[in-house]
């Protein structure tokens, strides 16, 4: 597969949490291009992809929905207030273009308005709008949409230089294009693992789908794949770059052997990676799968990402290209 | 009308060459004399019925911002060209110098703020990425001193227009419609697509100077502050009322008889028109009425909303019949 074709078409199809099928669909049509796999989609609407092989179970985890706007109070006219599907920074919703699907399914349009500098005061120049006080201009379509109607950035995605792809939603659909591309890498080998790729839903809100699809595999390891801040330097923290490889996680959520393993492979592979210590939980699918069903041995591994949760995310290209390589080596030795 | 192409060109202030050769492009062959002036004014005559002259100006430029620096880790540092809010710049595509090398503005992630989520950014925390990591890497696609636009798409339908630079590639637009209509002109009609009117009016006061007019009427495109979140006495233009006519702004008071001739016309006509209501912002016409021995000018503007940001809307009916109004004056004499 061409990584930047499929990086483009995930992030360019619309799928905030609770409202993924489209994103599902799109990956259920490329998972078909792979041999030697069935696909599911289960009764909440997760994808559940299985690889055959003799050994442990694995099942890989990323979360294909993504943040939005839900529509919820008209003020008059044209005018819309809003929520957040996940955290968005208000700075980063003024004067966006919003996509909004209504209920019959038309698609109508909205623009988060900003009073013209001339117009403002000292005193209104000084705070960003909050949540509440930012409103949505739906100019196209305004008969048409209802409380509850839900909107995403309306972002075209291309590619930044040679290697850097930008986006939204890159936040998780760079993990399900490094996903779909380590399934087609795992064909070069006869896995030693029964393993399981699934395509979530609804990280953003709270974990509900990750954690169904684990009680119901109960598999011997869980890898969670996901972003993480890239390029910024957070206090006390190692700085984790782009095009550096994986970040694996470690920390009381991760389980120190499979993690040991992980590393080891890397190491002989010539992976690069980086380590990223999560004190407490990681706040992603992993905190809740830990927990499931008795207990299940997760591992996380994080792609590097910028400016997570605005409209332009970036990405690099090489990192979903060696954590795939690492990935599908891990799965055909069994997580050895 | 030729608000998509136009709002789509590359114009900050100081580099209106590319609107400047679409406008002459369109206009070539119409007008009975064209010429550009030192400044990079765009002038274009047509013959009227009289031996007298009337200057009509709608300015090219739009606001945007300069690469003032290109930091170590290959990012690029940027100032503003016009008055451009802070809040409105994040999670947006830039397009940079000749070549139009793309760029994204992105923003710490809202989980690593804490509690700047509501501060305004500094400009000097403001980057752009184009997806390099090196400043020597950067320096291969973009330099210092290279002009940056936003990257919008314009889109509309049948009542509303939205997209960036709509102050004021609309009056542009005007004035090309204008051009192409074959209208009885009153006066000799001097067209100026001036230059640099957001770095304070600098363009139009030298074509106005070149041209020695009898009377000036500037077309623009104004504030209005008819949103939910504005006290509706403070606005200044309602969307959907009309052309909006200017009875004195910063820097000057318009001419009276110019501004009742203008009132009665429309009056005649049975065209929608409205007062504008704030006296905030200024136009070339404070400039061109100051030029020379002094100018009667006039401004007539359509209203919009959420100008200077990279996301703006106008009403296509107040564009129609701000047409209609400028095609009719142009070819009366004026009361003076």
């Amino acid at each position: 597969m061409i990584i930047a074709d499929v990086l483009r078409s995930l992030s360019s199809t619309d799928g905030p949490s609770g409202y993924e099928y489209r994103v599902i669909n799109l990956i259920e049509e490329e998972v078909k291009k792979i041999p030697d796999v069935s696909a599911e989609i289960d009764h909440l609407g997760n994808l559940i992809v299985k690889k055959g092989g003799q050994g442990k179970k694995i099942a890989l985890f990323a979360h294909t929905d993504e943040i939005g706007f839900l529509l919820t109070k008209k003020e008059s006219d044209n005018y819309w207030r809003f929520t957040t599907i996940g955290g968005i920074d208000p700075k980063a919703i003024i004067s966006q273009r919003i996509k909004i699907y209504t209920r019959s399914g038309d698609i109508a349009w909205g623009i988060v308005g900003m009073l013209e500098p001339h117009l403002q005061t000292e005193e209104t120049r000084r705070k960003v709008p909050s949540l509440d006080d930012l409103f949505l201009d739906v100019i196209d379509g305004q008969d048409r949409v209802d409380t509850g109607d839900i909107g995403v950035f309306s972002v075209e995605p291309f590619l930044l230089s040679d290697r850097y792809f930008t986006g939204k939603a890159l936040d998780n659909r760079v993990s399900c294009a490094t996903l779909l591309y380590t399934l087609e890498l795992l064909n070069n080998f006869i896995p030693k693992a029964e393993s399981y790729f699934v395509f979530n839903i609804r990280e953003e809100d709270g974990s509900p789908g990750a954690k169904t699809v684990a009680y119901r595999l109960k598999p011997d390891l869980a890898i969670v794949l996901d972003v993480t801040h890239g390029d910024i330097s957070v206090p006390s923290m190692p700085r984790i770059e782009l095009g550096k490889g994986p970040a694996l996680g470690v920390g009381p959520v991760i389980d120190y052997n499979y993690f040991e393993r992980l590393k080891g492979l890397a190491e002989s592979i010539s992976v690069n990676y980086q380590i990223e210590p999560l004190g407490g939980r990681s706040g992603t699918d992993t905190d809740l799968i830990q927990i499931t069903r008795g207990g299940i041995p997760t591992l996380l591994v994080s792609l590097p990402l910028r400016y997570m949760h605005t409209p332009y995310e970036v990405v690099n290209i090489r990192d979903i290209e060696e954590t795939a390589r690492l990935l599908s080596y891990f799965v055909a030795r069994g997580g050895e | 009308m030729y608000l998509k192409e136009l709002t789509e060109l590359f114009g900050v202030s100081g580099y209106e060459k590319k609107v400047r050769e679409y406008i002459r492009e369109k206009i070539k062959g119409r007008v009975n004399l064209i010429e550009e002036d030192p400044l990079g004014n765009l002038i274009a005559m047509k013959k009227g019925r009289i031996d007298k002259r009337l200057l009509i100006c709608a300015h090219m430029d739009e606001v945007g911002f300069m690469v003032s620096n290109i930091e170590d880790d290959g990012r690029l540092s940027i100032i503003p060209i016009g008055g451009i809010d802070p809040r409105a710049i994040i999670g947006k595509k830039v397009i940079i110098g000749e070549k139009e090398i793309p760029g994204i503005i992105g923003f710490k992630a809202i989980h690593l703020q804490k509690d700047e989520i509501y501060e305004p950014p500094k400009m000097e925390n403001i980057k752009v990425d184009i997806g390099v990591t090196k400043k020597s890497e950067a320096e291969n696609k973009v330099k210092i001193g290279d002009f940056v636009a936003f990257s919008v798409e314009s889109k509309s339908n049948e009542r509303w227009f939205s997209g960036k630079a709509l102050d004021d590639r609309c009056g542009c637009s005007i004035l090309m419609d204008i051009i192409h209509r074959d209208i009885d002109l009153y006066y000799d009609t001097y067209f100026v697509f001036s230059v640099q009117e957001e770095l304070g009016l600098r363009g139009a006061g030298v074509s106005a100077e070149r041209i020695a007019p009898d009377l000036a009427i500037v077309i623009e495109t104004t504030t209005s502050g008819d949103n939910p979140e504005f006290p509706s006495d403070r606005r200044s233009t309602e969307l959907g009322k009309g052309p909006a006519i200017t009875f004195a702004h910063s820097g000057y008071v318009v001419d009276e008889r110019l501004f009742r001739w203008i009132i009665n016309v429309a009056r005649e006509n049975g065209i929608p028109y409205q007062i504008k209501r704030r006296t905030v912002g200024g136009t070339d016409a404070r400039r061109i009425a100051t030029t020379l021995a002094g100018i009667p000018s006039a401004v007539i503007s359509i209203p919009a909303r959420y100008i200077h940001s990279p996301m703006s809307i106008i009403n296509l009916e107040d564009y129609s019949n701000t047409l209609k109004l400028v095609s009719i004056l142009l070819t009366k004499e004026a009361r003076l």
